[in-house]
């Protein structure tokens, strides 16, 4: 028995076969199509329109303000002084927003854009 | 089966002018001043919808969060409280019901808005002026619905503060008395 017995022939696999190059390609492939739907779960359920660290919002994120809403107890009693208690709340907290003007049409008028008629 | 000759010539003239006519009403009064015009101020607006964009998004949050926890966090646990209690809260629970659904509203309405504006601070203004003014004026209607949820949702706010003072006066004024 000479050394040349020992060594087994040469098998070349098709690249198809190999299973370390599908386990790459696949789990690419698999990860791709997850963030795909991740960011379509994203824009689609309104998450986007919550996300101020987007670029664009740097400048405008000191300006949201932290949750501090009080809530009102579920349970318990009710008399006058209950619903007393619940106004107060009701309109101090209601009153945190402040919807004067809010989203008027006013600022993409053309005029305001400078893209009127002359 | 009898037809009625005008009204079927009507129905489609109607149905014609009211599919037709807005994009008309844009691009036919546009003059080649005009997009010149808007050729020019292009980057000025664009830099203003931008800026109205950008400050847009936290106002939004902060009314979206508010308005969330309006419902959530008093008028559903007033109305649990009530039932509990053996209370009739029924139209205590309707206004808040509408609430929920009117700030469902707001958040779609707000959203296709922010997706046209989106779409309008990256458009090439300069080139397509004449979609640039047509988008301009889509956004700005969609704004008008954002601001119009926003109306209802104060309404709906005030009617259920409304309530809450009537039932009082229904319910509790005479428990206190005896």
């Amino acid at each position: 028995m000479n050394d040349v017995d020992l060594v087994s022939p040469e098998v070349r696999i098709p690249w198809y076969k190999q299973r370390l190059l599908v386990l790459v390609v696949g789990s690419i492939v698999l990860a791709l199509v997850l963030v795909m739907v991740a960011m379509a779960l994203y824009a689609s359920s309104g998450s986007a329109q919550l996300d101020i660290s987007r670029p664009g919002y740097k400048s405008v994120q000191d300006q949201v303000q932290p949750s501090t809403f009080e809530s009102f107890p579920a349970s318990g009693e009710v008399d006058s002084d209950t619903i007393d208690e619940f106004l107060e709340l009701y309109d101090r907290e209601t009153m945190r927003v402040d919807s004067e003007g809010v989203f008027e049409t006013s600022a993409l008028e053309d005029e305001a854009l400078g893209i009127d008629a002359p | 089966m009898k037809f009625n000759i005008p009204r079927l010539i009507a129905i489609p003239v109607v149905i014609a002018t009211v599919v037709v006519s807005p994009a008309l009403a844009v691009t036919v009064t546009m003059t080649d001043a005009h997009v010149a015009r808007i050729k020019e101020n292009c980057p000025v607006a664009l830099a203003t919808l931008g800026r109205i964009h950008a400050s847009d998004a936290p106002q939004y949050i902060n009314s979206n969060q508010i308005y969330y926890s309006t419902g959530d966090k008093l008028m559903a646990r007033l109305n649990s409280r009530l039932t509990l209690n053996q209370f009739d809260a029924s139209s205590l629970v309707k206004t808040a019901s509408d609430y929920v659904a009117t700030l469902d509203k707001f958040r779609k309405v707000y959203k296709i808005y922010d997706d046209t504006m989106s779409e309008l601070v990256r458009m090439d203004c300069q080139r397509t002026p004449v979609t640039f003014y047509d988008r301009v004026a889509v956004a700005r209607e969609q704004r008008g619905e954002v601001r119009e949820a926003v109306i209802e949702i104060q309404a709906l706010i005030s009617k259920y503060r409304s309530q809450v003072e009537k039932f009082r006066v229904d319910n509790l004024t005479e428990t206190d008395d005896e």
